[in-house]
Order: structure tokens, then C-alpha cells, then sequence
């Protein structure tokens, strides 16, 4: 029963774990942007010409488009790999301190505040080569309620951003095109397609989709962790079930001895079975709930986390899915009985006479 | 299925009679290497409220045979009458219901579940039929007490001794009232003592109407005076009554 | 039956937790709704497409902005070696 409950808090720990992310990434990412723009160039990625944007401000239904400047900066002395952002906004709710206002000032994610031990007012220094380098003065650090979104983000002013990576003047790492209708986006970015045939326009759909698989309990986490529990549970049950101990088929053959039917004897499997798998199924639930909820899927972090330096702390928002529930309660408590009435049923239509032979 | 009909049929199955067993043939793995013949014809019959006694060496087809009679298994060819009404040919439900209302058994080895009390053991037969649970307490606590072992009604019955164990199966036998009793080598497992308190208990039981059959190759037991029927087998033949 | 007593106390009880655990969740949903908002505003104002969570290389930082074949990005044959590849499947339809 002990091993039933942990089997059933892992898989619904997952299910719980990804649920969650997944809703929170339909719910955030609801608010990106409308159209991105790549280039692609050789089958990779490439800067964008920023002079596409004035061809793709002409196609009806856009009213605007920027170009977005970032990239990634690999820090050789933490092992951990930043995400570079220039903008320039104003002022957001997840921040503490300001956001960068000019050269020579940044906003960081916690997780790299973390890694660099660096606190509002340092100086974070960058560095590629001799060449390329960089130092800012860190004027907002943003809150840990958002490290899911900013843990390894340096938010920096574009001028900073353009020389460090050394941008060839007048390209962009993609344009964000700004539609005012919509259902207008699929044309649009067709349109875009024909017009440059060396882009690749992502719609919002996509970017939500693609969170829709990574945390879909089908998809590949399923087959990194799902499965396994999952085949264990099936093996456990198969054991059970193949593996009737002789002092079970004795007592079955007693009881009928003694007056029992063969409905009788399998009432009473039924709901032995029945109490087993109830209670591990809502024990297991309990645990995963408290697993997920209250201590962030520790056991989960290490195996999401990877070689990652920068991993932001799980604090998962319990949004529950009771079909998902319903699931898991299928998966496990179904098999489960019938793996224990099955054989119980073999062993209850032979003759009980076989009880006073042992 | 065909068995003689012998004349003698309406004398075995005289109102006396509460068991008649005619021509019982009884063959385990039929048709394969390890066949085996258990019971071969057959025939005997105990009258009601009668202690009988099956004797007869092990292998002799006697707990075969108290198997037979107890409806627990059926005869692969014969007659088996108890209280006049045929069983071998009974669907499995009737069965199960002639058994839970007509037999108590007592095994060779308790046959007692392990995990659950002595009061919980001795209610087990009672647990598929309607009567309510407090008459199903108030029963068990009456034999308990008949048998002096209510002090230990809550103990799991892996705690209890041989002689202990063996009067939760008798109260667990018991618990139906039923008319006949079958033991089955009830004395293997207990030393002379054990063994005379049970035969005393047996010979109570009988002395207030019910029928007694017990297998057996103890003298201790089909040496006791009161035993008033001996049937003798030897390969799953009578030999002599 | 002192067994089922304890049974039925024990599946009352943790059916009472998860109850708990159940309004928990639905409290907790509205209490970070704030924090949900904020999200979305981080998201509009610096553009964001994706989750922080698999930093480990770039080519797994931007699941929804990668090649299908960005793997091999580092030099010809570099191998996929890292756990996100195996739990970030590879875009489908948006080349």
C-alpha cells in the first residue's frame, strides 16, 4: 500500500506539476507578442535587416512593428548562461528598484543576481573578449515571484546591448509586429512570408502551443517521467496478479468452505481492493499536493533542472484539473482491482475441497 | 452417468439416513498421466444423529469422501444424498447454501485466517447471510463462552495455542447450528489431552442431536464407546462397516 | 468492527484534507491573481516568449523561438546532451 500511494503521488505530482505550468503559461503568455519575425539564413536563425519593418508596416492590419534586440551571453565564470534583453519601458510591477533608464544601467533576474552575488547599485560586468565587454550598473533586480519569466534576464539599455554583441549597424535579432485584428495574424504572416521568403513569422498561437506540448502529460515529459511510474505500477500489478500467494488461494478455499459463494469471496476482494486503492489514491494525492504546492516539486527540480546554473524556483500556482484527477484514478485504481478480483475469481471457482489438502 | 440401482436403494435412503452415498466414484486428473483414482464405489450411509467414524489409513479416500458428503466437491460419477435431497448434481449456489446450513466442518490444520481475531473467525460463516450484525455477535459470544475462550475473543488467532486454535474451529463450526458435523483427522495436531477434551465436546454435541462424521486413523478417537457407526476404507473402497 | 471504524475515520479524515487542500488551491488561485497579472504585464513590456526554466543551453531557452534542428547549432554532430531535449519535443509546422 506504501508503494501504491508513492507510485500514485509521483504520476499525479507530475500531472500537478505540469497542469499548473501549462495553465500558467496560457495565462501569461496570452499577452506576447501578437507576431515575431525571424530570418532565417542557411536553415538558422540570423539577424533581421530592421528596413524589413517598414515593407511589413504597409501590409493592412498592422499598425506596428519593432525590432527586438537580444541574445544570450554565456558566463564563463558562473557556467551560467544570461539571457540579454535591451528595452527601454518604463516601469513594471515585478521589479525591485528601477528599470534601466540609459547606458550603463541594467535590470537583472534573481537568478542571476544569485549566481553573481550582485545586489541593487553593483556593477555587473560582461565580457566576451577584450573587445566586447561591458559594465552595468544594476538599478532593479526582479522579484522572485517572477523568476519563472525573468531568472536569468539582463534588461539593458539597446545601445549597451548593440555594441556588446557587436550588431552590424541597422539589424535586429527579430521584429515583433503589432496587429490590431487578431484574427488577421495567420494572413499577415503569410504575407510576410511572401514578401520575404527568408523569414520565419511565430505567431502567439504557436509560442502558447508549444507550452501546451512541453507540459502536456503526453508529451515528452511524459516520456521521461510518466512512464516510468506508470510501467512500475503496471509491474507491480502484473506481480499481483500472476503472483496469488498459496496462503491467499487458502483462505479463499476456506471461505468457501465454510459457506462462502464465489460472489461472496469476490464482494469481499472487491472491496478490500477497493479500500487499498482508495486510500493510497487519495494518500498519494495528498502527498503530490503537498510535494507540488508546498515544496515546489523538489523531488521533480533536479531532473527539470538539467545541467541549468540559473533555475528558478518552482512555486507553482495550484491550478487543479479534476478530469486529470480522474485519470490518474483510472490508471491506477482500476487495474489495481482487477488485478487482485481476477485471480481471486480463479481461485474461488475450484473446489473448496482443496483446502483440506495441505 | 450411469450407476446401478441397486435394490437396497429405499433401506440407504430410509428417513433414519441423513447421509446416503451410493456407488461414489471420485477420479482426480482424469485422462491424464497422474490420474488418480480416489474413491471407487462407493456405498454407506449414517443415520441421523448417529457419531460415525471413517477409518481407514491415509490415502484411503476418506477425506475425499468427507469432502464429497460436505459438498465441496463433486463425485465424478454416483449418488450423494443428504437429508434426502441429491447434491451431486446441484448447481454451485445451492451448494454453497446446503453447506452453510446443513455442515460445520473442523480441519485437520484449523483453518483458521490468519490477520483477523478469533470473534471474526467464528462470524465468518455468518457474514453472507442476512442476519444482522448484533445477532451475529450475540451468537458468537455464546460459543465463545461454551468453549471458554471468550476471554480471548479480541486475540488475532496466530496468538492462540493448538488446543485454542482448535476450539475457535469448533466454535467456528458450530456458529451455523448446523445438523451435521464433519471433522477431518480433528486430532492430528493435538496431544492426548487436547485430544480426549475434544472427543468429550464431539460426544456433547452428539448427545444434543447432531450427526457427527469424523475421519480418522486415531484410536483415541474410533476406540471411544460412544461411537456408535465405524466405516472402514482402504483404497478408496468400504471395506467393512 | 473496530477496523472499519479506523477505515472509514481514516478515509473521513483525508478526505477533509484534501477538501483543505482543495479550498486551498482555490484561495491560493485568487490570492496570486495579482501575481498572474504582473506576469502578463512582464510579458507585454519586455516581450517574452518563454518560460525561464531550461537555461542550460540556447538553443533550449527559447523552446517556441528554436530551430527544428538548432541541436546540432554548436558545430556539425554536436549531439542533443541535454536533459530539456528530452522533454522539449522539436517545433512542428512553423518553418
Amino acid at each position: 500500500m506504501f508503494i501504491y500511494s508513492i507510485i500514485v503521488a509521483t504520476l499525479t505530482s507530475l500531472l500537478f506539476l505540469t497542469q499548473s505550468l501549462k495553465k500558467e503559461a496560457m495565462d501569461v503568455f496570452i499577452e506576447a507578442p501578437e507576431l515575431i519575425v525571424q530570418r532565417m539564413s542557411a536553415g538558422r536563425h540570423d539577424l533581421i535587416p530592421v528596413g524589413y519593418a517598414e515593407k511589413i508596416l504597409s501590409i493592412p492590419g498592422v499598425s506596428s512593428v519593432e525590432p527586438r534586440y537580444w541574445g544570450y551571453y554565456y558566463d564563463n565564470l558562473t557556467g551560467g548562461n544570461y539571457t540579454l534583453i535591451a528595452r527601454n519601458i518604463d516601469a513594471l510591477h515585478m521589479v525591485k528598484g528601477t528599470l534601466p533608464k540609459g547606458p550603463g544601467e541594467c535590470a537583472i533576474g534573481k537568478g542571476v543576481a544569485d549566481v553573481r552575488l550582485t545586489d541593487l547599485n553593483d556593477v555587473l560586468f560582461l565580457s566576451i573578449n577584450p573587445q566586447q565587454k561591458v559594465s552595468l550598473k544594476v538599478v532593479g533586480i526582479f522579484t522572485a515571484d517572477s523568476a519563472i519569466l525573468t531568472n536569468d534576464l539582463v534588461v539593458m539599455d539597446k545601445n549597451d546591448l548593440v555594441n556588446f554583441f557587436a550588431l552590424p549597424k541597422d539589424m535586429a535579432t527579430d521584429l515583433i509586429v503589432h496587429v490590431s485584428n487578431a484574427s488577421e495574424v495567420p494572413t499577415i504572416a503569410m504575407k510576410i512570408r511572401r514578401d520575404y521568403p527568408d523569414t520565419r513569422p511565430i505567431t502567439r498561437s504557436e509560442i502558447v502551443r508549444t507550452y501546451e506540448n512541453v507540459f502536456n502529460w503526453r508529451g515528452g515529459m511524459a516520456l521521461t517521467m510518466f512512464i516510468g511510474p506508470l510501467l512500475a505500477f503496471a509491474i507491480f500489478a502484473w506481480d499481483k496478479a500472476t503472483g496469488m500467494s498459496a496462503g491467499e488461494r487458502q483462505e479463499i478455499g476456506i471461505l468457501k468452505a465454510i459457506g462462502w459463494e464465489t460472489t461472496d469471496v469476490l464482494k469481499l476482494k472487491f472491496w478490500e481492493g477497493m479500500a487499498i486503492s482508495l486510500t493510497s489514491f487519495l494518500t498519494g494525492s495528498i502527498l503530490a499536493y503537498i510535494h507540488v504546492f508546498y515544496f515546489g516539486a523538489a523531488l521533480f527540480a533536479p531532473v527539470l533542472k538539467g545541467w541549468s546554473v540559473l533555475f528558478p524556483p518552482f512555486n507553482p500556482i495550484p491550478y487543479i484539473d479534476l478530469y486529470q484527477i480522474f485519470v490518474i484514478f483510472f490508471l491506477t485504481v482500476i487495474p489495481y482491482l482487477a488485478s487482485t478480483i481476477i485471480p481471486s475469481w480463479k481461485a474461488a471457482v475450484t473446489d473448496p475441497d482443496t483446502v483440506m489438502r495441505s | 452417468m450411469a450407476y446401478p440401482t441397486p435394490t437396497t436403494i429405499t433401506a440407504i435412503t430410509a428417513p433414519s439416513a441423513i447421509i446416503a452415498v451410493e456407488g461414489v466414484s471420485k477420479i482426480f486428473n482424469a485422462g491424464e498421466a497422474d490420474e488418480m483414482r480416489a474413491l471407487d464405489g462407493v456405498t454407506l450411509s449414517v443415520a441421523k444423529g448417529s457419531m460415525a467414524v471413517l477409518k481407514g489409513p491415509s490415502g484411503s479416500g476418506k477425506t475425499t469422501i468427507l469432502g464429497i458428503i460436505g459438498c465441496m466437491t463433486r463425485p465424478t460419477s454416483g449418488k450423494v444424498m443428504v437429508n434426502g435431497k441429491d447434491v451431486a448434481k446441484l448447481p454451485e449456489h445451492f451448494l454453497t447454501d446446503i453447506r452453510r446450513r446443513t455442515f460445520g466442518f473442523i480441519f485437520q490444520h484449523f483453518n483458521l485466517i490468519k490477520g483477523i481475531t478469533v470473534k471474526e473467525n467464528i462470524m465468518l460463516p455468518l457474514y453472507p447471510t442476512s442476519i444482522p450484525i448484533h445477532e451475529m455477535k450475540e451468537r458468537a459470544d455464546a460459543i465463545l463462552e461454551s468453549l471458554n475462550i471468550y476471554q480471548k475473543r479480541n486475540y488475532h488467532v496466530e496468538k492462540l495455542s493448538g488446543g485454542e486454535k482448535q476450539r475457535v474451529s469448533i466454535a467456528r463450526a458450530l456458529i451455523n447450528n448446523p445438523e451435521i458435523i464433519l471433522a477431518d483427522e480433528p486430532t492430528s495436531h493435538l496431544d492426548t489431552k487436547l485430544s480426549e477434551d475434544l472427543m468429550d465436546r464431539l460426544s456433547r454435541l452428539n448427545g444434543e442431536g447432531k450427526t457427527i462424521v469424523i475421519a480418522t486413523h486415531d484410536p483415541l478417537v474410533y476406540d471411544k464407546p460412544y461411537v456408535n457407526r465405524i466405516i472402514e476404507m482402504r483404497d478408496g473402497k468400504v471395506i467393512g462397516t | 468492527m473496530i477496523k472499519s471504524k479506523i477505515f472509514f475515520s481514516f478515509i473521513a479524515i483525508e478526505i477533509i484534507v484534501i477538501a483543505f487542500l482543495y479550498t486551498d488551491a482555490n484561495h491560493t488561485i485568487a490570492a496570486r491573481n495579482a501575481e498572474v497579472q504582473s506576469k502578463r504585464e512582464l510579458v507585454r513590456k519586455l516581450s517574452l516568449t518563454d518560460f525561464a526554466v531550461f537555461t542550460e543551453a540556447r538553443y533550449t531557452r527559447h523552446p517556441s523561438q528554436a530551430d527544428t534542428f538548432s541541436a546540432f547549432q554548436d558545430f556539425p554532430s554536436s549531439m542533443d546532451h541535454f536533459p530539456a531535449g528530452s522533454i522539449v519535443g522539436p517545433q512542428r509546422g512553423n518553418n
